[in-house]
């Protein structure tokens, strides 16, 4: 039976760091198919090459049994094979380093290469050292012919209808001229079996080659036909896909722009109400009767959180537009610490809380205004959700090998369980965090949320109601 | 006692402004627009601007003002500017130090409205007695 579970131990909750989430890069938003595709082709470009090197090793490893078990293969009625099964070994192997060595040209510098010519040369490559396989093991008794068929159908995932039916065109053409050379005796192979007798009763018809020859051609061309429709039916709807995540980059960039231009519009006469506001109260209009400079006090305070939400919507806003993102530069985190600790001073001492910092330098490069919006909210969180007297702990630790940390802990009123995969949520506010402090706008963490995820920062928090809460930031290493 | 000017198309804020720059016995006025103010600086240099950014006619136009007193208006170019703003064209995050830059935005000092009028006026005390120890 499960023990009971205690609704006051702490709980933590890792907030997710999805690359989903991360802002669109300019260049995904103006064209967003062309880079992804060139991404996803070289993404092939080296599971090919992975993939040959099992080729390579199953090739060395039949010229190695050839050449060590002869006795055991000729027992299988196999002839021992031990000259070409190493040359194509040896072709393959150099070919896949020369592939290798251009998919990273590729991978470091796009502009230096074409994913889809790598791709193309070492299909051609493997057709050739195919056929040669095929040509000593056996064009017609053995179904090696449809080895062919592997690289038909990976032509129809990597390219284009016309393009792979080249490639199934060039697979036929091998493939039947390795046969009409066998057929009138130009090239010859003893094939992989031994009995001679076998082998004529499996290709000693006078039609049965060219049988054989016109159903593999056939073959070919019915699995190209099949792959290459459903690859293009695949294609289309990731084309479509990618056009509808243009068309809602765009929309949310456009709504983002609004946002921006409502606010400022907003924040003008705003503006003018609280100027208005702080004339009255400091008495630049004459003294004010006590209930009336009581109602012109709250009009100010009102003012004065309205400022701050306002500001948080903007910051929001603009994290989420991701247009002309600052660039980032190298800085020191504990420094970046300190300047938010600072920050919040006054807050603290208001509330009587206790802000003991023991920081390391740590080397990060990051946007500095997005680092201090982070640890500002972190810091301010940890601060107001303090109960009176409280101690923050800010930790920041610039030795651990997988990156920097930093952590802020409080002994504040906590959140539950239940509630921490939400606290990121823009807007989303706890109800204890609101019989807390009625002035938090519920966009700290959602602030903190993109940051992170753009910075590509780790956070994880740990909470117990009424014990208070852990945030812990991994920045990434290096 | 200084002559300080302020430009923004916002009455209501200017006139704010005004009132506890006047009792701070400054001599305050106030323009509503961006032409209105070159006139007024023609006639009488001001000692400090107070100059907005976004103006009905021109979004940018508090820039473009600063712009062409610190370049093409010798009498102009020394008058300290502090740039009273509601949004940052540039860093939409809000304005940093190193935002003020003789290219793109070459103010004296900035705050974000709104502004708490207590740090507007020592942030004036602040420019002009640092324009006064210059001159002495």
């Amino acid at each position: 039976m499960d023990s009971p579970v205690d609704p006051m131990e702490r709980r933590a909750y890792e907030l997710p760091t999805s690359a989903a989430e991360a802002p669109p890069s300019a260049s995904a938003a103006t064209d967003a198919t062309t880079p992804w595709r060139e991404a996803l082709l070289t993404g092939n470009v080296l599971w090919f090459i992975r993939l040959r090197w099992a080729a390579v090793t199953a090739l060395a490893a039949f010229g190695l049994a050839g050449l060590a078990f002869p006795v055991l293969m000729r027992s299988l009625g196999l002839r021992p094979q031990v000259d070409w099964p190493f040359l194509a070994a040896a072709i393959l192997l150099c070919a896949n380093l020369a592939f290798l060595g251009h998919a990273r040209r590729i991978v470091r510098n796009p502009l230096r290469g074409s994913a889809a010519w790598n791709l193309s040369t070492q299909i051609v490559v493997d057709l050739l050292v195919l056929t040669m396989v095929v040509h000593f093991l056996g064009s017609l008794e053995t179904p090696t012919a449809f080895l062919y068929l592997a690289h038909v159908v990976l032509a129809c995932i990597f390219f284009s209808r016309r393009h792979s039916l080249l490639v199934a065109a060039t697979a036929g053409s091998l493939y039947a001229t390795c046969v009409g050379l066998e057929r009138l005796h130009i090239i010859e192979t003893p094939g992989i079996y031994l009995d001679p007798l076998l082998r004529r009763a499996l290709t000693g018809h006078a039609a049965f080659p060219w049988l054989t020859l016109i159903s593999a051609l056939g073959i070919y061309f019915i699995v190209w036909f099949l792959a290459s429709h459903l690859s293009e039916l695949v294609r289309n709807q990731e084309r479509e896909l990618a056009e509808a995540n243009r068309r809602l980059t765009l929309a949310q960039r456009e709504k983002t722009r609004h946002m921006l231009r409502t606010t400022h519009e907003l924040k003008a006469p705003f503006a003018a109400i609280a100027a208005n506001a702080q004339l009255l109260l400091k008495g630049h209009c004459g003294a004010l009767p006590e209930p009336a400079a009581d109602v012109v006090g709250r009009i100010a305070a009102r003012c004065r959180r309205l400022a701050v939400e306002i500001q948080e919507m903007l910051q929001l806003a603009n994290l989420q537009s991701a247009e002309e993102q600052p660039a980032p530069t190298g800085l020191d985190l504990a420094e970046m610490v300190r300047w938010a600790v600072a920050r919040v001073g006054a807050v603290a001492q208001e509330r009587r809380v206790i802000v003991d910092e023991k920081l390391e330098p740590a080397a990060i490069v990051a946007v500095e205004d997005h680092i201090k919006m982070l640890l500002t909210n972190i810091i301010a969180n940890a601060v107001v959700y303090s109960t009176e007297g409280g101690i923050v702990r800010v930790r920041c630790s610039g030795t651990p090998a997988d990156g920097p940390v930093v952590t802020v802990e409080d002994e504040g009123i906590g959140i539950p369980a239940e509630k921490l995969p939400r606290i990121f949520d823009d807007y989303y506010r706890t109800e204890e965090a609101v019989r807390h402090n009625r002035d938090s706008t519920g966009l700290g963490l959602a602030i903190v949320r993109h940051v992170a995820t753009s910075h590509r920062i780790r956070v994880r928090v740990e909470s117990a109601p009424g014990r208070g809460t852990a945030l812990t930031l991994r920045f990434p290493a290096g | 006692m200084s002559y300080l000017l302020i430009v923004d198309d916002d009455e209501d804020f200017a006139t704010a402004v005004a009132t506890v720059l006047r009792a701070k016995g400054h001599e305050v006025r106030m323009e509503l627009d961006l032409s209105a103010a070159v006139r007024s600086m023609t006639e009488r240099r001001p000692d400090l601007l107070l100059l907005d950014v976004m103006f009905p006619e021109d979004s940018t136009g508090g820039f473009e003002l600063a712009r062409t007193m610190r370049w093409r208006h010798e009498n102009l170019k020394d008058v300290p500017i502090l740039m009273l703003t509601a949004v940052n064209t540039r860093f939409p995050l809000g304005f940093s130090e190193k935002d003020i830059d003789d290219d793109w935005m070459p103010v004296t000092e900035f705050l974000e409205k709104p502004i708490d009028l207590d740090v507007l006026a020592e942030r004036v005390d602040t420019i002009l007695a640092g324009r006064q120890g210059r001159r002495g």
